[in-house]
């Protein structure tokens, strides 16, 4: 059940203009970093370069592509409950012997499908490198996964803001804000050891950052799975309340 | 008879505002059942309870014996619900549409082609399954609206207006469909349009402020007259006295200043009292064989709660 949500979803995303529009312009911002690295890294002599050509395009590419992520996501998510909640579509939904929890999982994969391939492009574009000069490709399968994981809680996120409002424009907006606050939560002039790694664990880049570097971290991973967990039970809670009333 | 549908003690509050009050009902195998009340009388809201939806404040729901709080996913197996907007993906073919619908429901997949084709036929949608939902016509989205509630054969399948905006054409096909329906299952839908509850329903509820007015069976005979009762209007309305007093009159009542509803004696021809009403130039003006329709029963009912 969860996977006959999941792909109408998914159909649902790419029927649209929108998630092709978002698409190509990823992908031609992307390029256009790619194409920046690559020039800088090129004019460089070699006692110049700091670093490899494999964590420029990571720390670079990468980390760029999560940030785009960021500003996709929540257009892709905007319409997944508050485009039902308006056109009553989920009455659908709430009559058909599916529970809260098999629609929020069918909706969350659906748009993790889109993620996935959005989180594809930096690799793609690292690919085209593969003839020409050796890459470590077990930190860009790790960087990809990094930017993954965080399409995903952005995919959360933007989901429990869906389902706040019946206006997708607001939702979207709403989702905005959290990610923001998630984003910039390290940022503050805190003082203070404690606070600040708090803010520090609870910020998404931080912990996107070792991802980048190559490592693969029990403890991000568990991040990103807490914080998917958390924003899909509270869109969960959500729906509950609104059924309540 | 099977009983498909049992409610009891249903309430429904919104914040300060009650839109239910303790509703009872029950619906059996065979019967149309018909929701019928003013605006805001709390028919949608019911219906929503009804389809898993919403959920009550109090009260219990049991479709096919089944507690729809306690067991949804058991409950809901057993409906189909058309809500008052059609539930339709504009960007997907009817055929993509229905087909998800019937995974939705938990038809198996190699029997999914067949209910596709079944449903189709039964409304009238065999020729547009591969256009998209988003350009068909109100009442092609209204039958497939229709085609989904029922793709599963439910046994019981609950509409919310759902003639609403459909053409006299398919305002008659909805009504087949509805009596077809009701041969394997039963069936509950709102409306505000009497005509159409009084064609289609066995039993009806009036429904106002969140509860049941009036329970009446009705015969599949619209506007069946009760014999020996007329209503007559008058321009010189003489006092009650005097037509009580005409020959052949058992009873009358005044309706309005000039209106009353006579009932004559057994075996009196209303020709009769047609010509002593001319005779003692009383300006007749009307003279009709009043009927017992729902119409009346709804607005007498209406007007005597809030005379209330």
């Amino acid at each position: 059940m969860i996977s006959t949500i999941a792909r109408r979803e998914l159909r649902a995303i790419f029927v649209s203009p929108l998630a092709w529009g978002l698409l190509a312009a990823n992908a031609v911002i992307l390029a256009w970093i790619f194409l920046r690295v690559l020039e800088r890294f090129s004019g460089l002599e070699a006692a110049q370069r700091t670093a490899g050509l494999t964590i420029e395009l990571s720390l670079t590419l990468f980390s760029f592509a999560a940030v785009l992520a960021m500003l996709s996501v929540p257009l892709l998510t905007m319409r997944m409950l508050s485009g039902e909640l308006r056109d009553d579509t989920f009455n659908l939904l709430g009559a058909a012997p599916v529970s809260l929890t098999e629609i929020l999982l069918g909706k969350f994969l659906g748009v993790a499908g889109a993620i996935a391939v959005m989180g594809l492009l930096p690799l793609v574009l690292a690919l085209s490198l593969s003839q020409a000069v050796h890459l470590d490709w077990g930190l860009l399968a790790a960087a990809t996964v990094g930017v993954w994981l965080c399409g995903l809680v952005f995919g959360a996120v933007g989901l429990f803001a869906s389902s706040l409002s019946a206006q997708p424009a607001l939702t979207a907006v709403t989702a905005y804000g959290m990610l923001v606050l998630l984003s910039v939560v390290n940022r503050g002039e805190i003082t203070g050891s404690q606070a600040v790694s708090l803010f520090d664990w609870l910020s998404w880049n931080e912990h996107l950052l070792w991802f980048l570097f190559g490592v693969v971290r029990a403890s991000d991973l568990l991040y990103f799975l807490l914080f998917i967990g958390f924003f899909l039970a509270l869109a969960h809670r959500r729906l509950t309340n609104r059924r309540l009333g | 008879m099977e009983e498909l549908l049992s409610v009891r003690g249903l309430e429904r509050r919104y914040g300060e505002r009650t839109a239910l009050r303790g509703l009872d009902l029950r619906l059996s195998r065979g019967e149309v059942l018909g929701l019928l009340g003013p605006n805001g009388a709390g028919k949608t809201t019911c219906l929503q309870i009804l389809s898993g939806n919403l959920s009550p404040t109090a009260g219990e729901v049991r479709v096919c014996g089944l507690d729809l709080r306690r067991r949804p996913r058991q409950a809901k197996r057993h409906l189909g619900y058309l809500p008052e907007h059609p539930p339709l993906y504009p960007e997907m073919r009817v055929d993509e549409y229905l087909a998800y619908c019937a995974r939705l429901r938990r038809i198996a997949g190699p029997r999914i082609g067949q209910a596709l084709e079944q449903v189709k036929t039964r409304c009238g949608l065999a020729e547009v399954g591969a256009r998209l939902v988003g350009r068909l016509s109100k009442g092609y989205r209204q039958r497939v609206g229709i085609a989904q509630a029922i793709i599963h054969k439910p046994d019981l399948v609950i509409l919310d207006e759902p003639t609403e905006g459909l053409d006299p054409v398919q305002i008659r096909e909805v009504r087949d469909l509805v009596r077809t329906l009701a041969a394997s299952g039963g069936v509950i839908f709102s409306s505000h349009i009497l005509p159409e509850v009084q064609a289609m329903c066995t039993r009806v509820l009036i429904l106002r402020d969140g509860r049941v007015l009036h329970e009446a069976h009705l015969v599949q005979q619209p506007n069946v007259h009760s014999p020996g009762r007329y209503r007559v209007r008058l321009s010189h309305a003489p006092p009650l006295t005097r037509l009580t007093e005409t020959p052949g009159v058992a009873s009358a009542e005044a309706l309005t200043d000039n209106a009353f509803r006579v009932t004559l004696r057994p075996g009196e021809p209303a020709d009769a009292l047609a010509r002593r009403l001319v005779e003692q130039g009383l300006g007749l003006i009307e003279l009709t064989p009043d009927r017992d329709d729902l119409e009346q029963v709804f607005f007498d009912i209406l007007s005597g709660e809030q005379a209330a």
